[in-house]
């Protein structure tokens, strides 16, 4: 027995030093190539798709989760298609600077760029423009959901595709909402009353706004029969042909932020120069302010509003008819003289298949595209989830509408926040209008 | 001392384990430091790499910047030359560099793009006084196309005089081509800055963060956590002054090695970070080989301590075993030596005891001889001496057969003679011996013999009687007067058909031995006592010869004693049934077929055990009305009884008649034979139930054997009844022996004893003398030959032989007894198997002498 052992032992250490010669000489043995060329084939230049899109300021040793699962997919592109994709990016420095919009519509214009991320009004604009190439020949395009086609089809082609069905809505300290024993406001009306109540106890500011997002109150307001009542294309047509005048959808949403403007239950000078999130992200953090908007994705990343120390909870704008979720679509648009135009197909082609939108679902827990690809979404985001799943909600950006929605809108409620009446915002509407009537 | 050797291991082990450390701290500073070294030397090594990588970069973009102003100045030359400089600047079509063409003719505020717009200095910022190839150069700013761009301005001069300025954009995408594809395996971040606004206007292909881009230079601080006030001070000073910096400073937790890079005096700059494990890439992997060296030793060094440390421990080991084996060979080796000394001793002490043993009866024998010498007169005293001198011979005799038992059971020698025996036999020689002794102390000798199933039994009864004599000789000789001793044998459940299971217990309520003796009541020479103390004589060998035979038979022997109490002795003994028991017809022959046995209790039912094997039936009763009642039912039909056997104990004096009325109803041949036991003094009763025709004795216990000889012998007193008697030798009167004898005086004693017998002898010296003697003398001239064995010459075996060898007639019947001391069963199967008829032991008794000459004289009659 205690032979066996020993026999045992010595075979474990003539095999250990075995495998540490064969170690030894493997290290030390030279790779002898045929070839002298000492340039291997991987430096070998690679394709390279250029992407233009926003610029989202990092925080030192955090990661941007939103970003994160696009680069998933990207990454899956690139490693399938054997190709590079390059970002370029810019956001303004200031208010006072060009926004993103701006900048997209000026490389757009001068082909500076394979594919861009494009906000629904310049989706609307360039896609007018027949700048952007039609998307329905990808083979993923088979797969989105009604809703996406009819909010990015100009002139009969699908000019853009997200990643995600970007819903906005009302990010609250449900703590704070719970300290001062409000409920959730589902009406205008009982929002402004949880205003006066939080003002009362001290919070002077109670709705922390910035220059892009208070337009999802307008909309909520405005469009909340139109899209959840009957005759949802009838009245659409009305608007395009001019039977029907946008200022009368949208005064009530406008008379509603002037109140809140003239309550001091929104800083109007502070929103008119923050950008999205900047401004008042800190103070909801901190549970100074109990209200900002946001679209979904924010609820998740940290970057945003993804960890909190209170219980937040998502819903939606007020509305005669409820909480009212604002769908906008914020999609990717291919140049249609794009160097790489083919190269860029391909990709998007990827990204936007059910594999790699699983992928960007799981990782952002967003509403996605594809009708193949369901959400798990986190429990603050329930409230809103269970109102598109039943579906209640208001779209801010509509291709078949002619005056465009999002970046108008946007642009009017800053008049407002400048100062401008009511009035004259309903006038510039009109004006619009008009202009796309004339057109 | 153990301690102290253990306290030296622990200092030696302490020892070595320091020095151990010691040997691996040195190496581990001189790996640290080679390491080191190398990390240093590949740092600067890297930093220089760096410095030129950022050179080149610089270069690049400072040679397209010149070439740029360059062209602009040619263009500038041109449209001096034409007449209609806006015009020209309106036919220009934009490339990849330069992106927009304006001109503003002297004096003008505004001029014209070729872009289709009007055109004012005013939409740039020439503050800087930055200049290329002295053009001043515009601020960076964001152009028509969504880009960042810069705008150089060039004067048109003709014939010495500005006629205009010429405006070029050039957008920062056209240095992308000229860059390399990332640096340092693309882990280097690259962005090129405008000094003079900081915003950073391009992130060159496959050089900047994919997850992030960076607005202006804050922005990059803040995202890479560069916030030490002294060391942004620091910055903003270089850049102030468009200087180069290169500081440490960790980005997204790594060390990172950043560096801004001026360009063009500080019109931009070069800004971005490289992690310090991608620049010393190299010398990462040459410490990795030497931690992978260090590991491959340490490795071997452990393995080598193993080995050593594995062969110490198998060192140590065999020594221990060895230390181990010594202790028990050194153990052994006094144990051996103590045996030795308690043997030695126990020999002294023997030989002591046999001394003063051998002494006393001897001195006994010298003295009586003597005694005997001075009163040869008184006959009185005579015969008083000569029965002292016999009992002292034959103390001795018993003490010098005992001492030649043990040597031959010692050295192997013994060999057991199996032969048929009965029960019957063992129990009455062991009775007829030891009853008298009993009896002689006053002691009451109880004999019990139960559920026995066979008596004919294989064995070596000499043997066996020796046991039982050893066993209950001591029994008597430690029993005080008056007390009991039983002797039991016990059949016990067979373990082989072909074996009788028996167990002999002797007990006695005797003195008992200590618990100490009886662990050595089994070795030889010792005693109970010192014999010279001890009042009762004895060798100290009984038991220990006991034992040996017992055990040579495979039997077991096991004692319990207590002080006062007496002692219990068991032997458990397996003996072979006899295949075929003699006689089997006897019965038949005896004309027995149905016993009746009247209430013999435990008794009847051996009788009936004993007699199933016989084919005769035994009927039991248990009262005398039973009895007078089955005699009556089978009388005078074919089952009537043969014999009858009444337990003399259930009789009284009143049931003589009864007897007699038994006597009457059977028929005379028929014998009724009374149970006796031994110990009971009823002689006159018997005697007057013996009047009764063919009534005789049976001794208890009950054999069969026994039985067959009574049967045998009231039927021989029958015959000799009716034949009658023919004359007996009863003694040796008138026989002539031939004695060979080489002992004159064991020679002389037995002419005397022949004599004193009215016999004669003629006495030779040697077994050739005894031959010569025979074959000179006539026919039947000699009744036997007493033939001694050890003789010079010729010895008795091979003397016998001779003789028997004779052709003579008479050589062949001649009667030749063998007188040997020799007393062991193999001396007498020699003598036999020499053609000896009988062996007798010295020295001579003449009444076994008579014993065996009427046997064989008669046989030879």
């Amino acid at each position: 027995m205690k032979k066996d052992d020993k026999s045992n032992i010595k075979k474990i250490v003539v095999v250990f030093l075995t495998v540490i010669t064969m170690f030894t000489i493997i290290a030390c043995g030279s790779n002898e190539e045929n070839s002298k060329n000492l340039i291997s084939s991987e430096q070998e230049d690679k394709k390279v798709v250029n992407l233009f899109g926003p610029m989202e300021k990092t925080n030192p040793d955090a990661d941007n989760v939103a970003r994160t699962a696009f680069d998933m997919t990207v990454a899956m592109a690139e490693q399938r298609l054997n190709l590079i994709v390059e970002y370029r990016t810019y956001t303004a420095e200031n208010y006072q600077e060009r926004t993103y919009d701006d900048v997209t519509l000026d490389r757009a214009r001068n082909n500076m760029d394979d594919w861009y991320l494009l906000n629904p009004d310049t989706i609307q604009i360039l896609g007018s423009e027949g700048k952007l190439a039609d998307l329905s020949v990808l083979d993923s395009a088979k797969n989105l959901r009604e809703v996406v086609k009819t909010a990015n089809v100009v002139n009969g082609k699908l000019v853009a595709i997200p990643q995600e069905i970007v819903v906005h809505g009302l990010f609250v300290n449900k703590d704070m909402f719970d300290k001062y024993h409000l409920p959730l406001p589902n009406t205008p009306e009982e929002f402004l009353e949880c205003c006066e109540v939080f003002q009362q106890n001290g919070i002077e500011t109670p709705v922390g706004a910035n220059r892009w997002w208070l337009e999802n109150f307008v909309f909520a307001q405005a469009y909340a029969d139109l899209y959840n009542g009957e005759n949802t294309e009838e009245e659409i047509q009305a608007l395009n042909n001019g039977e029907r005048k946008y200022s009368d959808y949208m005064r009530t949403g406008f008379e509603f932020l002037q109140k809140l403007i003239d309550n001091g239950y929104i800083d109007a000078e502070k929103a008119y120069i923050s950008e999205a999130i900047e401004e008042e992200r800190a103070d909801f953090l901190a549970q100074k302010t109990p209200i900002v908007m946001a679209y979904w994705g924010a609820a998740n990343t940290e970057t945003a509003y993804g960890n909190t120390d209170f219980e937040l909870q998502v819903i939606g704008f007020p509305s005669q008819r409820g909480q009212m979720p604002v769908v906008s679509m914020t999609g990717y648009g291919v140049n249609v003289n794009a160097q790489h135009l083919k190269d860029t197909m391909d990709v998007l082609d990827i990204i936007f298949s059910d594999e790699a939108l699983q992928i960007y679902t799981k990782t952002n827990k967003v509403i996605s595209p594809s009708k193949n690809v369901e959400v798990d979404c986190i429990e603050a985001l329930k409230p809103l989830n269970n109102k598109i799943e039943e579906n209640i909600y208001v779209l801010g950006s509509n291709a078949a509408m002619n005056v465009e929605q999002w970046g108008n809108t946007c642009i009017i409620v800053r008049y407002l926040l400048n100062g401008a009446s009511v009035e004259e915002c309903m006038a510039e509407f009109d004006r619009l209008q008009q202009k796309a009537l004339t057109k | 001392m153990k301690k102290k050797q253990s306290k030296n291991k622990t200092n030696k082990g302490i020892a070595l384990l320091l020095s151990i450390i010691i040997v691996f701290c040195i190496l581990a500073t001189v790996v640290f430091s080679v390491s080191r070294k190398i990390s240093t030397e590949m740092s600067n090594s890297a930093i220089q790499n760096l410095s030129e990588s950022l050179d080149l970069m610089k270069g690049t973009i400072e040679a397209i910047l010149v070439k740029e102003a360059e062209f602009q100045k040619l263009i500038a030359q041109e449209i001096a030359n034409i007449e209609n400089p806006e015009g020209f600047v309106r036919s220009y079509h934009k490339n990849q560099t330069m992106v927009k063409l304006s001109i503003i003719l002297s004096g003008k505020t505004e001029g014209i793009s070729n872009t289709g717009e009007l055109f004012s200095e005013a939409e740039l910022n020439f503050s800087s006084g930055k200049t290329v190839d002295n053009l001043a150069i515009s601020e960076s700013y964001l152009n028509y196309m969504g880009t960042w761009a810069y705008t150089m301005k060039c004067p048109v001069e003709k014939e010495g005089k500005t006629i205009a300025t010429l405006y070029a954009e050039y957008v920062y995408d056209s240095f992308d081509k000229s860059l390399p594809n990332g640096f340092y395996n693309g882990k280097a971040m690259l962005y090129i800055m405008d000094a003079e606004n900081e915003r950073l206007v391009l992130k060159p292909k496959g050089m900047g963060e994919r997850s992030a881009g960076h607005l202006n230079l804050e922005d990059f601080f803040r995202a890479n956590n560069i916030l030490e006030e002294s060391l942004r001070k620091e910055v903003f000073e270089c850049v102030k002054n468009g200087k180069n910096i290169l500081f440490y400073h960790d980005v997204r937790q790594k060390s990172a090695l950043n560096y801004m890079w001026s360009v063009n005096d500080g019109y931009i700059y070069l800004i971005g970070y490289v992690p310090i494990e991608a620049i010393q890439q190299e010398g990462k992997t040459v410490n990795q080989n030497i931690l992978i060296v260090v590991i491959v030793m340490l490795v071997a060094f452990f393995l080598c301590c193993m080995v050593y440390y594995f062969n110490q421990k198998q060192q140590n080991k065999i020594r221990k075993e060895r230390e181990e084996e010594r202790e028990i060979h050194n153990k052994r080796l006094a144990q051996a030596l103590q045996a030795a000394q308690i043997a030695s001793n126990s020999k002294t002490t023997f030989l002591s005891n046999m001394s003063h043993d051998i002494r006393t009866p001897m001195n006994a024998v010298l003295g009586f001889t003597t005694l005997l010498a001075k009163d040869a007169e008184n006959p009185v005293k005579v015969r008083e001496y000569t029965k002292k001198i016999m009992a002292s011979g034959q103390h001795l005799l018993n003490l010098i057969n005992d001492i030649l038992d043990v040597s031959k059971i010692e050295s192997g020698k013994v060999v057991l003679n199996i032969e048929e025996f009965t029960l019957k036999d063992l129990v009455s020689s062991i009775d007829a011996i030891i009853r008298p002794m009993a009896r002689t102390k006053k002691q009451n000798f109880h004999l019990e013999v139960t559920a026995i199933k066979h008596e004919y039994l294989m064995g070596d009864k000499t043997r066996i009687n020796q046991i039982l004599i050893n066993l209950l000789s001591n029994a008597v000789k430690y029993t005080q007067e008056g007390g009991d001793i039983w002797f039991r044998i016990i059949g016990l459940k067979q373990r082989s058909s072909q074996y009788e299971h028996i167990k002999i217990e002797v007990e006695d309520n005797g003195y008992g031995m200590t618990p100490e003796y009886l662990e050595t009541i089994f070795d030889a020479f010792t005693r109970a006592e010192n014999s010279t103390t001890n009042k009762v004589q004895g060798t100290g060998l009984g038991m220990a010869i006991t034992k040996s035979i017992v055990e040579l038979m495979g039997g077991t022997i096991e004692v319990f004693s207590e002080i006062d109490k007496g002692s219990l002795f068991r032997v458990e003994l397996e003996l072979r049934i006899p295949e075929e028991q003699a006689d089997k017809q006897f019965w038949k022959n005896s004309g027995i077929s149905r016993i009746l046995a009247v209430e013999c209790g435990e008794a009847c039912k051996d009788i009936q055990t004993l007699m199933k094997d016989t084919r005769v039936t035994v009927d039991i009763v248990s009262s005398k009305q039973e009895i007078l009642h089955n005699i009556q039912q089978y009388y005078n039909t074919q089952q009537q009884y043969n014999m009858i056997l009444i337990d003399w104990n259930i009789l009284d004096i009143d049931d003589i008649e009864m007897i007699k009325e038994i006597r009457e109803m059977l028929t005379d041949s028929v014998p009724i034979l009374f149970l006796i036991d031994y110990d009971k003094d009823n002689t006159k009763e018997v005697e007057q139930v013996l009047c009764i025709k063919n009534t005789n004795t049976l001794a208890k216990p009950f054999f069969v054997s026994a039985l067959k000889e009574k049967i045998f012998e009231i039927q021989s007193e029958q015959k000799e009844e009716e034949v009658p008697e023919t004359t007996k030798i009863s003694t040796l009167k008138g026989l002539h022996f031939l004695a060979a004898e080489d002992n004159e005086i064991n020679a002389e004693i037995l002419a005397e004893l022949l004599e004193i017998e009215e016999a004669s002898c003629e006495i030779v010296e040697n077994g050739q003398l005894a031959i010569e003697r025979f074959m000179n003398a006539k026919e039947n001239e000699f009744d036997a030959i007493l033939m001694d064995v050890q003789m010079p010459v010729m010895n008795g075996y091979e003397a016998a032989i001779k003789i028997r060898a004779l052709n003579r007639e008479d050589a062949k019947n001649i009667i030749i007894i063998a007188m040997t001391a020799n007393a062991f069963a193999e001396d007498e199967k020699e003598a036999l198997e020499a053609g000896m008829n009988v062996h007798m032991a010295k020295p001579i008794n003449i009444d076994v002498l008579k014993k065996i000459v009427k046997q064989y004289v008669k046989r030879k009659e």
